[in-house]
This record gives structure tokens, C-alpha cells and sequence, in this order.
């Protein structure tokens, strides 16, 4: 992509800014529906992409991760600069909070000693008007060396302005003025850009300026960089020796002083540009904020926000998912009369519809719980979420913005886990996706229903809440645990933007919400589709040619009942029989599949076979699932090795051991093979010493 | 005087950042630069993360990290135009829930997470 943007059809154009400048709502006022997401490459740092024309013009148009400035400690700034540097962009468009132009024209200032043309958009410039800050584009744009345009992103005014800015501004090629650091520190630039200069190659990949400034900034990405050059090693001791006369000289660390001076720099263009009103009433957010972020009700209040978006999730959901349980029973039961009875019928209604139907019947519940999150999130209630329980989970290695997807993680996994995203720092966000799995998901509630019902008729809800606090307990030691092994180091700081309240707008929600979904959809159902006709190959083959004709013996003679028996060794220290083997098995894909398989084993099958998957959803506790395991119950406690304890630690093993196969699917993709990997050798080691515990101090006991 | 240490509802003027490296940078790419007008707005119940307005805008610190910002206490008003949680701040103290010096404070101190 070499720069000759004149006369050239195609522009490429990267979108960056602070978060919550409204860059989102920009780009999608700017591509429309035509965008595509993906991933930047190698890391886990979503990448969207759309297509606008303008006049003869195509613009390509990429969007950047949010950041606050161009360091090299956080993934998403070094993806940003790389993405400038490497890609080399025509232009930077840097989406501006016009109500809070000091900290986001700092990054601006980055942008433009990157060495590339950069245009402001002045977003939310409504918003400034009515808080009494007066912006004159023009004098700024004259101070800065860059043009400005005003934009409201959120209902799409300004980008035709915009993009007659951009096509200007690419024409041009110029960057602007760069800030100016004082006479000493320029000094030291104009010394180390003269050294850079000298390696031709090296600074037509690095712009000096740029480079000179980040070797001041004691900038480790940009010191391991020079190795490129040969020259490397001496221009690292100047630099070295500047910082350390820096140091000397103003008295404090040479990165700090390089922030002062950018910021003086603002400072000062703002002075000329910017005439603030003042606005005496108390802001609408500081209201709010009086009672959700109040020392004693701040707390009382985010549990009654979660518990609502649960009571909605479960009561609205549960309409939708009944419609769909229904219309897939009127499915099998419409394939059963055309389809004689045998392996084909078999494979259609119990793996393919059972799978499949298993994904769908979640979905409206995932919808709903995507629809809370995204409102909560542009209304702005998140980071006030992190502040009020950073203090509790900073204590066990988590962070603040952890609590929301372990909350999650009692409706589904999947969602609770890409709602890590909100983490910036990676060692903080896996600590959280490998602590998210102990919150009994809504899947593993049927399996507790069934057992404790059965085992333990008096106390069943006791134990049911026992399992869900111990699952709490357990997923906070696991995280100590883990920061102290595999996740050591220190943690990053906790430094988060606390944004105004902000009205959502319905077009950003349906939009996020929609694509959250589709994710899980492509990932859930290609995922669960698979493993489900596995399970059934397993459950079903070989198919025995004589012995009894009931589904149990069929179930004892598969692969599955095979493997069953196979690791009974390992599973009877924790009391388990080849039975509660067989039946954990499908738990891989599901949980609530061990309901109905161990339906099939314990002679019960008819409706459990037929609708495996099915019969129990992430409800599970309606009285239509209680009377169909009412049998199972009864068979349950008729075997004389299926003690309460036995069942206790088949509770334990299944609220530990690893989640389906849709949430590794979404480990996988979240944080990469290695920790998916790792989440099922840990859980599954986990469960059996959890299990075990349980039956070797609950032993002491009976 | 460290910005930990100070009261909710007090203004401040930021006289520097103590330390550098990742901490450090942060925290002044944030807007705590020398000269810099604060207000600490509030904390939670264990004084700890804080709320602090810096350059017109919040942002959300733990208090080992507004252990790091030196600072100077800045009597009446405070940049910006919304001053009004600095009057609730003393309308607070007046009505006897203290912040200043409040026992959360002095719980934080003594089992907080020191640095």
C-alpha cells in the first residue's frame, strides 16, 4: 500500500479514539450494515472492517480498538500503533469527546507523530453545546495543523463533512504540526532523530520523530524494535544516557515529563479555541450516581439491577423457549410417521434435532441477557459495576469488570464468557474466563434438581443453593490458586474512564445485540451439532445383534457403555458406578444431557431417549421436567450403590468438571487453544479431587 | 499529601506522580500531570477504588495507585463547571456523615491493602 493518494480510488482509512468518544456509533454511521468483524492477527482484539463510497471514492474503513494513548503495556495500543505502522493507513480519522478534549486530544498528538494524516472529528458536539463548552473548530484546527470537523455520531450529522475533510486531508498528506516538548527535550529528540535518520531503511519503517519520542518514553516495544537496525545498539545508549539526563534535570521519570509537555501543549491550544460557559445545575449523571454509587446503596442496588435482568431473562424467556420445545416436538414426531423406525430416524431426531434444538431453545434466553449487557453497557452502568466491587474481587487476583461475566455465568457460560472482552489486561481476563465456569450455569441446575430431589427430599434446596455458593467459593480459591502458579505477576493498575450516563440508541442496541448473537449461533450450533452426532455414534454403535431389545442394553452395549465400564477404576474412588460413568459423558456437550441419558439407563428411557436435549432446559425447573424425572427419581433410589453421598459427589463432579463443549469452543477463540485446553485437564482434575473430598470427609459421617 | 489521603468531596491540584514505568505513565496519559485540578469525588465503602475528577472527566483509581499521585489540597473551586459534589461533600460533613476523616477512612488505613 504505497502512499499516492492522489488520484487514487481507494482509500483506506483507520478509525481511532478514546472509548467512549462514540467511535462505534461513528463507524456505523459512516459503513452502515456494510462491515464485517473479525480478529486482528494472533491476538484476541476484535477488528471491524466496512466499505463506504464516496463520490469516486471507495474508503475502506477499519476500525481500532478503543485507547487512551499509544504505550506499549496494553495489547490493544501496540495492536494500534502496529496496525499505523505496518499497514500504513492514508489516513487516521481520531473520533474526539468534544466534552472532554484534553484527554482525547492526547491521543490525537500520538496519531499525528506517527507521522500520518490524521482528521479530528469532533463527536458528540451536541452534547458540548449543551454542557456549555464552546469549540471554535477553526482556530484549533489552525493550532493543531490538522483539520477538525463537528459530528454527531450518533444520529450521523457531520460525516458528509467528514468524509469531504478526508478525501482534503489524504490529498494533502500532511500530519501537522508536531507538539513541541521545550528546548531541552528537543534537544534530545533532534540528537536521536539526526542517529535514526542515518539508517535510512530503518526510518522509512519508523518515522524518527515518532521513534525518538517513544525512546524517550523509555518505550520497551519501540527499544526492542531498534534491533532491526544496526546502528541499533548505539542509538539505544544515547537514549539511554537523554533519559537519565532528563531524570536529573526535571527532577522525575523522562516518560512522565514527555506527558506533561504533550499535555501543556493541549493546554495551551485549548486556551485560544475553547470558551466554557458555566453550567451551575447538579448534571443528571451526578444524580444518578448519588444513589448507584452511594457507599451503602450502591451495592443493595447492582443486586437488584442483576436480579432483575435474571427474572426477566427466566420469566420473558420461558415463552419463546416453550414455543420452540414444542414446535421441535412437533418436528420429531412428524419425522417419526415418515421416517421408519431404525438408525436414520434415530440419527435425525435425537442428534440432529436434539443437538440443534438444544442451541435454539437457548436462544432467546441468550438474546434477552445480550440485550440487558449491551444496554447496560452504552447506558454506562459497567465501569460503575467494577468500581463498586473491584474491592472484593481484587482481593481474590480478579478485577472489577470481572463480577459482570461471573454473574453471567449463572444464566450461560457462552455470553459470560465473551463478555470477558470488557478486560483489557490478558492476565486479568483469564483469570476470569477460567473462573467463569464454576457459576453453575443454567444447564447444570436440572442435573441438581434431579439429584438433590431425589437423594434429598427434605433439604433439596439447601443443597441446590450449598452447590451454587460452593461453586462461588471454589472459583475464588481456584483464582488465588492460579495467580499464584500459572497467572504470576503483577496485576495492572486499575485506572477506568467513568463515563456520563448516556442515553442508548435503539439502532446501537439491536445492532449489538444482533451481532452477539449471530456469534453465538455460528459458534454454539456448528460446535454442539458436532458433538451431539458424536455423542449419539458413541451412544449408539455398535448396534447389538441379539440380548434383550430394550434401550438400556443397547446403551450398555455402545462405545459409550463400553467406556463407561472402562473407567469405572477411575471413578469409583469417588463411589460412581459404570452407569453415572456412561451418563457423565454426553455431560461434555451439555449438561443437562445427563438427565436424560441416565433416564435411558436406569430403564426410564422412553421420553428421555426421545428427547434428550430437550426435556430438560436452562429453566429446568418447570413442573413439566419435575414430573417427567418423578420415575427417574424412584429408579435412582432403588439402586442400592446410589447412596445420598454417591449422589452429593455426582453434584460436586458435574458442577466442577469442564463446561460443554460451546464454552470451550468459546475459550478457544477468546484466549486461545493452550487455555481451553488447560480448562479441561484443571476442571476435570479438579472435579475428581472435589468429588473425592467430598466423599472421604462426607464418609467420616455416615 | 497523597491523593489517598484525602477527603471525599476536596479539591486538589496534582504537584506530581511518584513513580514511572507502566503505573506511572497510566496514570499521567490519564491527565495526572503536574498542575493538574482535581476533585476526589467519592469511594466506595471501603474508601477504596476511588472516584476522581481530573480535567473534567472521572476516572476510577485504587487507592495503591492514588497512593502514587502526590498532591496539593485545593481550597474553593476547582476547574470545570460542576462543583456541585464538592457542596454536597461539605453538606455531607455538616449534616455529621463525615467524610472527612470518617471511620471508613480509618478502617481502609488499617485493613486496606497498603503500598
Amino acid at each position: 500500500m504505497e502512499r499516492q493518494a492522489a488520484g487514487k480510488k481507494h482509500l483506506h482509512v483507520a478509525l481511532a479514539g478514546n472509548p467512549n468518544a462514540g467511535k462505534t456509533s461513528l463507524f456505523n454511521a459512516l459503513t452502515g450494515a456494510h462491515h464485517k468483524v473479525g480478529n486482528y492477527p494472533g491476538v484476541t482484539v476484535e477488528k471491524r472492517e466496512g466499505i463506504r463510497t464516496y463520490g469516486d471514492l471507495t474508503l475502506h474503513i477499519v476500525d481500532l480498538p478503543g485507547i487512551y494513548s499509544l504505550t506499549a503495556y496494553s495489547l490493544d495500543e501496540v495492536v494500534t500503533r502496529d496496525f499505523v505502522l505496518e499497514q500504513k493507513p492514508d489516513i487516521v480519522v481520531d473520533v474526539l469527546d468534544s466534552t472532554n478534549l484534553e484527554r482525547n486530544l492526547y491521543l490525537c498528538l500520538q496519531f499525528q507523530e506517527l507521522g500520518i494524516p490524521v482528521v479530528g472529528a469532533l463527536n458528540m458536539s451536541d452534547e458540548a453545546e449543551s454542557k456549555g463548552i464552546h469549540i471554535d473548530a477553526d482556530i484549533l484546527s489552525k493550532t493543531l495543523g490538522i483539520p477538525l470537523v463537528k459530528t454527531v455520531g450518533t444520529d450521523g450529522k457531520g460525516t458528509e463533512s467528514l468524509l469531504a475533510a478526508v478525501k482534503t486531508a489524504s490529498l494533502s498528506g500532511s500530519s501537522g504540526k508536531m507538539p513541541a516538548y521545550g528546548a531541552e527535550i528537543e534537544a534530545c529528540l533532534a540528537r536521536l532523530e539526526k542517529l535514526l535518520r542515518a539508517d535510512v531503511e530503518f526510518s522509512k519503517r519508523y518515522p524518527p520523530r515518532w521513534m525518538a519520542v517513544k525512546l524517550l518514553e523509555n518505550d520497551q516495544n519501540a527499544i526492542q524494535k531498534l534491533g532491526q537496525s544496526p546502528r541499533g545498539e548505539s542509538i539505544r545508549d544515547q537514549a539511554e544516557a537523554d533519559r537519565l539526563w532528563i531524570k536529573k534535570h526535571f527532577g522525575k521519570e523522562s516518560e512522565i515529563v514527555i506527558t506533561e509537555q504533550r499535555y501543556g501543549y493541549i493546554h495551551g491550544a485549548l486556551a485560544e479555541a475553547v470558551r466554557k460557559t458555566p453550567v451551575e445545575k447538579v448534571s443528571t449523571t451526578e444524580k444518578i450516581d448519588r444513589i448507584l454509587m452511594n457507599k451503602y446503596l450502591g451495592l443493595p442496588m447492582f443486586f437488584l439491577i442483576i436480579w432483575g435482568i435474571f427474572k426477566l431473562t427466566f420469566t420473558v424467556g420461558a415463552y419463546p423457549v416453550a414455543w420452540l420445545e414444542s414446535g421441535q416436538a412437533a418436528l420429531s414426531a412428524w419425522l417419526e410417521q415418515i421416517i421408519p423406525p431404525g438408525l436414520l430416524r434415530s440419527f435425525m431426531i435425537d442428534a440432529l434435532i436434539g443437538g440443534v434444538g438444544g442451541v435454539l431453545s437457548f436462544i432467546p434466553l441468550i438474546v434477552i441477557l445480550f440485550l440487558c449487557i449491551s444496554i447496560l453497557e452504552d447506558v454506562g452502568y459497567m465501569s460503575r459495576a467494577a468500581f463498586l466491587t473491584d474491592r472484593f474481587l481484587h482481593a481474590f487476583g480478579l478485577h472489577g469488570q470481572s463480577f459482570m461475566p461471573l454473574i453471567l455465568g449463572f444464566g450461560c457460560s457462552v455470553p459470560a464468557l465473551m463478555a470477558t472482552r470488557t478486560l483489557k489486561s490478558p492476565k486479568d481476563r483469564i483469570a476470569t474466563i477460567l473462573a467463569v465456569p464454576f457459576m453453575s450455569c443454567g444447564a447444570k441446575l436440572p442435573v441438581y434438581v434431579l439429584l438433590a430431589g431425589a437423594f434429598f427430599p427434605d433439604r433439596a434446596a439447601d443443597v441446590v443453593m450449598g452447590l451454587y455458593v460452593g461453586g462461588v467459593i471454589l472459583s475464588l480459591i481456584s483464582t488465588i490458586f492460579l495467580r499464584k502458579t500459572v497467572l504470576k505477576g503483577e496485576t495492572t493498575p486499575f485506572v477506568m474512564e467513568l463515563p456520563p450516563y448516556r442515553l442508548p440508541t435503539a439502532r446501537g442496541i439491536l445492532w449489538h445485540v444482533g451481532e452477539k448473537t449471530w456469534q453465538y449461533v455460528k459458534k454454539a450450533g456448528t460446535v454442539i451439532l458436532l458433538a451431539s452426532i458424536v455423542i449419539w455414534i458413541l451412544t449408539t454403535f455398535p448396534v447389538p445383534s441379539d440380548g434383550p431389545h430394550t434401550d438400556e442394553y443397547k446403551l450398555e452395549y455402545s462405545i459409550a457403555g463400553r467406556i463407561g465400564k472402562f473407567i469405572e477404576p477411575a471413578i469409583r474412588p469417588l463411589g460412581f458406578n459404570w452407569k453415572i460413568g456412561v451418563a457423565l459423558i454426553p455431560g461434555f456437550t451439555a449438561k443437562e444431557l445427563i438427565v436424560s441419558t441416565l433416564g435411558i439407563l436406569y430403564g426410564n428411557g422412553g421420553q428421555g431417549a426421545a428427547g434428550a436435549g430437550v426435556s430438560a432446559d436452562a429453566t429446568g425447573v418447570s413442573a413439566d421436567a419435575a414430573g417427567n424425572t418423578a420415575g427417574l427419581s424412584a429408579a435412582l433410589r432403588a439402586d442400592s450403590s446410589m447412596t445420598p453421598l454417591v449422589a452429593l459427589c455426582m453434584m460436586v463432579f458435574v458442577l466442577v468438571m469442564p463446561p460443554c463443549f460451546a464454552s470451550i469452543a468459546t475459550i478457544k477463540s477468546e484466549a486461545g487453544s493452550k487455555w481451553a485446553l488447560f480448562e479441561v485437564v484443571y476442571t476435570l482434575c479438579l472435579a475428581w479431587i472435589m468429588a473425592f473430598l467430598v466423599k472421604s470427609i462426607g464418609g467420616l459421617f455416615v | 499529601m497523597r491523593l489517598s489521603d484525602m477527603d471525599e468531596g476536596t479539591g486538589f491540584s496534582v504537584v506530581r506522580v511518584l513513580i514511572g514505568g507502566e503505573v506511572g505513565k497510566r496514570l499521567a496519559d490519564m491527565g495526572f500531570t503536574e498542575g493538574a485540578n482535581g476533585l476526589l469525588v467519592r469511594g466506595t465503602f471501603m474508601h477504596d477504588p476511588l472516584q476522581v475528577r481530573i480535567r473534567d472527566y472521572d476516572v476510577l483509581i485504587r487507592r495503591s495507585e492514588a497512593h502514587l499521585i502526590e498532591v496539593m489540597p485545593v481550597g474553593g473551586n476547582t476547574e470545570g463547571f460542576t462543583n456541585d459534589t464538592q457542596e454536597y461533600g461539605r453538606k455531607r460533613q455538616r449534616h455529621g456523615f463525615g467524610a472527612a476523616g470518617g471511620w471508613q477512612k480509618a478502617f481502609a488505613c488499617r485493613f486496606g491493602r497498603k503500598s
